[in-house]
């Protein structure tokens, strides 16, 4: 079974699924759904294009480097097949995406640290600047107030 | 029952749908890289008369790859915003099969690089030899053991 990847999003593309687009060149473009093919007709650039990995992978949005993508690569070396070497690797492999998985998740974590307080912080400022919006009845009286103590202040003055 | 309003919805365009046709379709970009080299680009602006394109085919941006009818319009069109823009497209390298895999983490790795001779297969027979050479010493242990026991 061949999991090819999607030309403009990087998803695996199972067999049955998506579309192949074949340039008149020759040189052939696989599409996970209709919604990367259409992208790609209307020539966008995968690089620019928010939801894909290739930009949320260059913009640091997802861990990008990290010991555990040592393992996964194509090395073109045959290897004989030896069972132990077999059950090792498998063990190898649910290993180091359980540590990924992990270093994932802490990743994450520490990028949307500080989020809440940022938050917070823009809530406030957001209150502050337009609390005279509000028409409750003790924000209008403490407005009404806060008014005739300056008008009687001008009085005063003058 | 009044007319439901049927103008204007994104399904219904009709422009759209036949821009994106792929009978339409325009060079994409890597293509044009390649025609942007110098032996590719002097064949493309030194092609004889050509009565189907417009302007007989003299008149040529190869950035665009779009014919022009004269000089004057093919002039007015590099002073364009359109064709700034192509230039500027066309100043990174293409987008390729190769990048998208390589955004998942699927590159090839022939051992050409340090980091690669130790992770790997080569890591995992090291690995294996290890544990094996590991596994021997407590079988021996425990051999000794035993004859101790003994």
């Amino acid at each position: 079974m061949r999991l090819e990847k999607c030309y403009f999003c990087s998803s695996t593309v199972y067999p049955g699924h998506g579309t192949m687009f074949v340039r008149n060149d020759g040189k052939s473009f696989r599409f996970c759904r209709s919604k990367c093919h259409r992208n790609f007709k209307m020539k966008r650039n995968p690089r620019k294009v928010r939801w894909t990995k290739a930009f949320r992978k260059a913009a640091g949005k997802e861990m990008a480097i990290d010991s555990t993508f040592e393992f996964e690569k194509r090395r073109n070396v045959p290897v004989r097949y030896d069972r132990d070497l077999m059950s090792t690797t498998i063990k190898a492999m649910k290993r180091v995406q359980e540590i990924r998985a992990r270093r994932e998740r802490a990743f994450f974590k520490q990028r949307m640290s500080g989020n809440k307080e940022r938050e917070r912080e823009e809530n406030i400022k957001e209150i502050q600047k337009s609390i005279h919006l509000i028409s409750t009845p003790t924000i209008k009286n403490k407005e009404a107030q806060k008014a005739a103590a300056e008008s009687s202040r001008q009085m005063d003055l003058d | 029952m009044t007319r439901i309003r049927r103008k204007r919805m994104h399904c219904n365009n009709k422009e759209l749908h036949q821009r994106y046709k792929s009978k339409r379709r325009t060079k994409d970009l890597d293509q044009i890289q390649e025609d942007l080299k110098p032996e590719n680009k002097q064949r493309l602006l030194s092609i004889p008369e050509d009565e189907d394109l417009p302007g007989l085919g003299q008149h040529y941006c190869v950035e665009c790859s779009r014919y022009y009818i004269d000089d004057r319009s093919l002039g007015e069109h590099r002073r364009g915003r359109e064709h700034k823009r192509r230039l500027r497209d066309l100043k990174d390298p293409a987008y390729t099969q190769r990048e998208a895999e390589a955004a998942v983490g699927l590159v090839t790795d022939n051992g050409r690089t340090l980091s690669s001779a130790i992770a790997g297969p080569q890591s995992l027979l090291l690995l294996k030899q290890k544990n094996d050479a590991v596994a021997a010493a407590k079988a021996a242990g425990t051999e000794k053991a035993m004859d101790t026991d003994e």
